[in-house]
C-alpha cells in the first residue's frame, strides 16, 4: 500500500465550540490507482487530504489521533523539515482554484522551476528549460513562448495544466487532487481529466480524487469511497458501488441524479442538510435524514460492516440497503 | 395552444473597450451577445446551455432588464420591453423576475427575510397594502418549503438550499408571469440541488409560471426544461425540444458538449464516444469571421470562415420532420447516428 490513512481524527477549535471535521477516516491508495473521495461540502473530504499533504492549518486545526502511513512511515511522527521534503517530491496536489493557487506576480516558468531549485538544486537556467519540458508535457501549446508569461495570461484550462505540471514536477508517487475540474467548463473538464488520467498511467502513480461529481468518479475512479459528516460511510470498487450501493446516503446521491426515464417527475431528494459539525447527531450521523433509519441508528454508531468483496459500509442495515 | 409570452429577436450587448482617459476613445468591443433569438412559450421552460464566457448570463440580465441591449428587442406579449421606460417599464418588470445563482451574494446579510422578501412591495405597492405584506411573506415563505417563523431571521442563520429559496420566494412576491433563473442550483450541494429543482417544478404549475432556466448542467437542465437552446460566444447556435437537443443534436458544438459529460455510469466508461475538443473558447473580444465555432471544429471549411451560418432548420433535412429537422447554425449540420 503506497498510503494509508488509519483512523484519522481532526478537530477545529473555534470560537463556537470544536467543529470534528474528520472523525476516524481509514483510506488506502496502490501506486497506478485511483481513489475517488466523494462527499458534499463540509464532509471532511478536504480536510482529510489536507492532512495528508501536512498543508492543515494548525492552530485552528488539531490531529487528534491516527496515523497516516506513506510508504511504510508514519507521516504524522515525521519533523516539519522531514516533512516538507516528502511534500512536493513524493507526494503532491493540485487544487481547485489555479488561478488563486498560482502566484500571480511570478512567471509560471519561475513557478514551475523552483520545484527543480528547492528540491533538486539546480540552477536557473536548467531549472527554466525543465519548466519549458513541463509544460510540452502538458500539451500547452508555444511552452517556450508562454513560460515566461504570468498566471492571469493563461485560460482557465491552462493554469489547471500548469498546477498539473507543477504537481508532476518531481515525479511523486501520490497526486491528490482536490476538485481538480469544478472550475472548469464541461469541453475543457474532459480534456483535464483525459491528461491527468493520461499522465498518472505513464508514471504510475497513485491519484486520490477528491470531487462531488458522481459523474467524474464513474469515468476515471477504480475505488470510491464516500464521505459524510467526517467518516467514510461506503468504500466499494467503482463498478459495485455504481450498480448498488450498500449505503443509504450513497443510494440517496446516486437517486438524486437526474435520469432520462424519470423526466417530468419528482426528482428522488435526500431530505433535511447535512449535520453541523460542531453537534453531530449521535448514533449514525445520517440518522435524522435516512428513509431506512430505525431506532438503534439513533443510539449506536454504525462500525464499517464487511459489504461484499473489498465494500465496506457504515450502516447497520447494508446488507437490507444492498439487497434493495 | 403555444402561445410566446417573450419573444426575443436579434438581441445583441456589445460593451466598449476604451483606451485613455481623457478621450475615452472606444478600440472595441467585448461582444458578450451577439444576436441571439427565441421564444418563451406561456407555461413552458426554455433552458439555455453554454460555458462560461457564451454570454447565457448577460441574456438573463437583458430579460429582466438589468442591462439596456445595444440592439434588439424583447417581446412581452407583443410589446418591445427595451423601449419601455417609467411607468411601463415598472409595469413590466413586475412580471418578469430573476432568482440569482449565488445565494449568498444576492441576499442582502444586514436584512431579515422578511424585509429581503417584502421589498418587492416597497416597490410595487399596489400588490400588497401595507398592513397585508407580512401575512404574505409568510405565506411565500410557506410555499417555498420554510418555516414562516422564520420571518425574523438573516440570510447568514440559513443553509445555501434554504437562501436559494429564500431567494425564489422573493422572486414570486410580485406573482410574476416568467421567472429567469440563473444557474439558480449550480453553487448547492448535490444533494440539496434536488430539493430546489422539485420545489422549483412544482411552483411551476401552482402559479403557471414560464421558466427561462440557464445552466451549465446539461442533465439538470434536461430534467427540467420543455425546449433547450446552446449558445456559444455569444450566438444560440442550436435550439429545439429537449429530446431533439439531447437525443438528436446536428451541431458539432452540442454534440461535443454532450460527449464531454461525464455520466454516472462506470460500465459506460470503455464504449462511449466522446469528442474532446482542442483549444479553449475565444475571447469575445476578438471573435472569428463565419461561424464562431469554427476555430474548434472537425468538421470546419472554408466557407465556415467566410459565412456565418444562420440559425434555422438546416436545408439537408428538407421537408423531413425528424427529430434532426430543428434550429441549427450550421453549415455542415448532420444527425448523429
Amino acid at each position: 500500500m503506497l498510503l494509508e490513512v488509519r483512523d484519522l481524527q481532526v478537530e477545529f477549535r473555534t470560537r463556537d465550540g470544536v467543529a470534528k471535521a474528520v472523525n476516524g477516516v481509514n483510506y488506502g491508495v496502490e501506486a497506478g490507482e485511483t481513489l475517488a473521495v466523494l462527499g458534499e461540502s463540509g464532509s471532511g473530504k478536504s480536510v482529510t487530504a489536507q492532512a495528508v499533504m501536512g498543508i492543515l492549518d494548525m492552530p485552528p486545526g488539531r490531529i487528534t489521533g491516527g496515523e497516516i502511513l506513506f510508504q511504510g512511515r508514519d507521516l504524522l511522527k515525521l519533523k516539519e523539515e522531514e516533512r516538507r521534503k516528502v511534500r512536493g517530491a513524493e507526494m503532491a496536489m493540485i487544487f481547485q482554484d489555479a488561478l488563486s493557487s498560482l502566484n500571480p506576480v511570478l512567471t509560471v516558468g519561475d513557478q514551475l522551476g523552483e520545484m527543480f531549485v528547492v528540491h533538486r538544486g539546480m540552477s536557473r537556467k536548467d531549472a527554466r528549460a525543465k519548466a519549458v519540458e513541463l509544460m510540452d508535457r502538458v500539451r500547452i501549446p508555444a511552452a517556450r513562448e508562454r513560460v515566461r508569461q504570468y498566471p492571469h495570461q493563461f485560460s482557465g484550462g491552462m493554469r489547471q495544466r500548469i498546477m498539473i505540471a507543477m504537481a508532476l514536477a518531481l515525479e511523486p508517487a501520490l497526486i491528490i487532487a482536490d476538485e481538480p475540474t469544478t472550475a472548469l467548463d464541461v469541453t475543457v473538464q474532459a480534456q483535464v481529466m483525459d491528461l491527468l488520467a493520461e499522465l498518472q498511467r505513464e508514471y504510475h502513480m497513485g491519484l486520490i480524487l477528491i470531487t462531488h461529481d458522481l459523474g467524474v468518479v464513474a469515468d476515471v475512479a477504480d475505488r470510491i469511497a464516500v464521505m459524510y459528516a467526517g467518516r467514510i460511510v461506503e468504500q466499494a470498487p467503482v463498478h459495485d458501488i455504481y450498480k448498488a450501493p450498500a449505503h443509504p446516503y450513497t443510494r440517496g446521491l446516486l437517486d438524486s441524479i437526474p435520469r432520462l426515464d424519470q423526466k417530468g417527475q419528482e426528482l428522488y431528494a435526500i431530505k433535511g442538510l447535512p449535520p453541523n459539525l460542531m453537534n453531530i447527531p449521535p448514533g449514525c450521523a445520517f440518522n435524522p435524514r435516512c428513509p431506512m433509519a430505525q431506532d438503534v441508528c439513533r443510539t449506536d454508531v454504525p462500525p464499517l460492516y464487511e459489504a461484499g468483496d473489498q465494500r465496506v459500509s457504515a450502516c447497520h442495515f447494508s446488507r437490507e440497503c444492498l439487497n434493495g | 395552444m403555444v402561445e410566446p409570452i417573450l419573444e426575443v429577436s436579434g438581441l445583441v450587448k456589445h460593451y466598449p473597450l476604451t483606451q485613455g482617459i481623457l478621450l475615452r476613445k472606444q478600440v472595441g468591443a467585448v461582444r458578450a451577445v451577439d444576436g441571439v433569438d427565441f421564444t418563451l412559450n406561456k407555461g413552458e421552460t426554455l433552458g439555455i446551455v453554454g460555458e462560461s464566457g457564451c454570454g447565457k448570463s448577460t441574456v438573463a440580465k437583458m430579460l429582466v432588464n438589468l442591462e439596456r441591449p445595444t440592439a434588439g428587442s424583447i417581446k412581452y406579449k407583443g410589446e418591445d420591453i427595451t423601449k419601455l421606460s417609467g411607468r411601463a417599464l415598472k409595469a413590466v418588470r413586475r412580471n418578469i423576475q430573476m432568482v440569482f445563482q449565488d445565494p449568498y451574494t444576492s441576499l442582502n446579510p444586514r436584512m431579515t427575510v422578511g424585509d429581503i422578501i417584502g421589498e418587492p412591495y416597497d416597490i410595487h405597492p399596489e400588490v400588497a397594502p401595507k398592513g397585508d405584506r407580512r401575512r404574505k411573506v409568510r405565506d411565500l415563505l410557506d410555499v417555498v418549503g420554510l418555516n414562516p417563523e422564520y420571518i425574523n431571521r438573516y440570510p447568514h442563520q440559513f443553509s445555501g438550499g434554504q437562501r436559494q429559496r429564500i431567494g425564489i420566494a422573493r422572486g414570486l412576491a410580485l406573482r410574476p408571469e416568467v421567472i429567469v433563473a440563473d444557474e439558480p442550483v449550480s453553487a448547492l450541494d448535490v444533494s440539496v440541488q434536488a430539493q430546489v429543482i422539485n420545489l422549483m417544478d412544482r411552483l411551476q404549475n401552482e402559479f403557471d409560471l414560464s421558466y427561462v432556466f440557464i445552466a451549465h448542467d446539461l442533465s439538470i437542465v434536461r430534467h427540467i426544461s420543455d425546449r433547450v437552446g446552446v449558445m456559444y460566444l455569444g450566438r444560440m447556435v442550436e435550439i429545439g425540444r429537449d429530446t431533439e437537443i439531447y437525443d438528436h443534436p446536428t451541431h458539432p458544438y452540442t454534440q461535443a458538449l454532450l460527449s464531454a459529460v461525464p455520466v454516472p455510469d462506470p460500465e459506460a466508461r470503455e464504449h462511449r464516444e466522446r469528442i474532446i475538443l482542442t483549444g479553449d473558447v475565444p475571447s469575445p473580444t476578438n471573435v472569428p469571421s463565419g461561424c464562431r465555432f469554427r476555430t474548434r471544429c472537425w468538421k470546419a471549411q472554408e466557407r465556415c470562415a467566410l459565412e456565418a451560418p444562420p440559425l434555422a432548420v438546416p436545408s439537408r433535412f428538407g421537408e423531413a420532420s425528424g427529430p434532426e429537422a430543428h434550429d441549427c447554425a450550421c453549415h455542415f449540420a448532420e444527425a448523429v447516428s
